[in-house]
């Protein structure tokens, strides 16, 4: 069992990224793997509530997000600069996530065994 | 200790960019393709120099940018592996 | 120290350098005594399967530099599917089980999935993206 960290920094329907990256991090955590998520720059769009990516030939990969307790994946974390930059409180968020500051991000990027950037 | 390995330039790219806001003081970051570019802006120049910086040396060679970057450490590929291994891990951004 | 890496590529093989940077570290670590785990290819990392790549006589073949390594070393070249399929890159196998008449993967690059990766990277001292 490795400590994997997937840090989303790119944002959602634009690319493909972000789905690339939640599907490993489903993938991983379903290989008992302890799976944490980390959004960052841009990647906290993907937080964003109500998102309706059908409207632009996208999946809603997004609601996948919702199931992440299934997965017992339990470390979401959103970078706190980051939020506020794009101007996301906690109320326009579609799921509980624990928000850091940038050295916990360090530490955390520290702490995990490896950290794949998508 | 993180070798943070930066291979896009910081005109095109936020990657330079947030490796510096989540990079700690003993952390490593290694430039290899457009990433090397960095080095020629100051700004980028002067937010690199806290930290232990590499450029891969090919890269640097190729783009014809050996004297310009003479006072960085130019590594090779081998040199690449054995800091990889040096360093807990390698995060590309 | 022999050390086990996995390689992750996420660039295609033609359009940026990460896929010839992925390959000279990989041709580094095994030249230092290092085992690669396997070299997985995933997002845009896919087009580097294909067999239909023809790049210009005088110019690097990529591709060609990663079928020689695999077959030199041993080293396995898996591509994530699911990544493959959406982006037309297809074996023998899944253009039989869809019906269509033309693949363009050979044996060189397996058909695997993400748990290769996961499987990869528990096993490895390091994991490389590029």
């Amino acid at each position: 069992m490795k400590k994997i960290c997937i840090l989303f920094r790119s944002a959602p329907h634009g690319t493909t990224k972000g789905r690339e990256a939640l599907d490993f991090a489903l993938l991983s955590a379903s290989f008992e793997q302890e799976v944490s998520l980390v959004f960052v720059d841009e990647g906290v769009l993907h937080l964003l509530k109500d998102q309706q990516p059908e409207l632009i030939g996208g999946k809603d990969y997004l609601a996948a997000l919702k199931a992440l307790p299934l997965y017992d994946i339990e470390s979401v974390f959103a970078c706190k600069q980051s939020l506020g930059d794009y101007g996301l409180s906690h109320g326009l968020l579609s799921i509980p996530v624990t928000i850091l500051n940038d050295e916990a991000i360090s530490a955390h990027l520290k702490a995990v065994d490896e950290v794949l950037v998508f | 200790m993180i070798l943070h390995h930066i291979q896009t330039s910081p005109s095109r790219d936020n990657a330079l960019k947030l490796c510096l806001r989540y990079a700690c003081k003993e952390d490593a970051i290694l430039l290899s393709s457009d990433g090397v570019n960095a080095l020629l802006l100051r700004q980028w120049a002067m937010a690199l120099s806290p930290f232990k910086v590499m450029v891969l040396k090919d890269d640097v060679i190729a783009r014809g940018l050996t004297e310009r970057l003479k006072n960085i450490s130019q590594i090779d590929y081998s040199e690449f592996v054995a800091q990889s291994l040096q360093h807990d891990k390698v995060i590309t951004w | 120290m022999m050390s086990k890496f996995i390689i992750q590529v996420n660039g295609p093989a033609y359009g940026t350098s990460a896929s010839v940077n992925a390959l000279r570290f990989t041709q580094a670590s095994l030249q230092s005594g290092h085992k690669i785990v396997c070299v997985f290819f995933y997002q845009d990392g896919v087009y580097n399967s294909t067999d239909f790549n023809l790049p210009a006589s005088d110019e690097y073949d990529v591709v060609k530099g990663w079928k020689q390594l695999a077959a030199e070393h041993q080293v396995s070249l898996v591509n994530c599917v699911s990544a493959a399929l959406r982006r037309g890159i297809v074996s023998q196998q899944e253009a039989q089980e869809n019906g269509l008449s033309h693949w363009n993967v050979e044996h060189s690059f397996i058909m695997g999935g993400l748990g290769e990766l996961v499987t990869g990277i528990e096993s490895a001292d390091r994991l490389i993206c590029f």
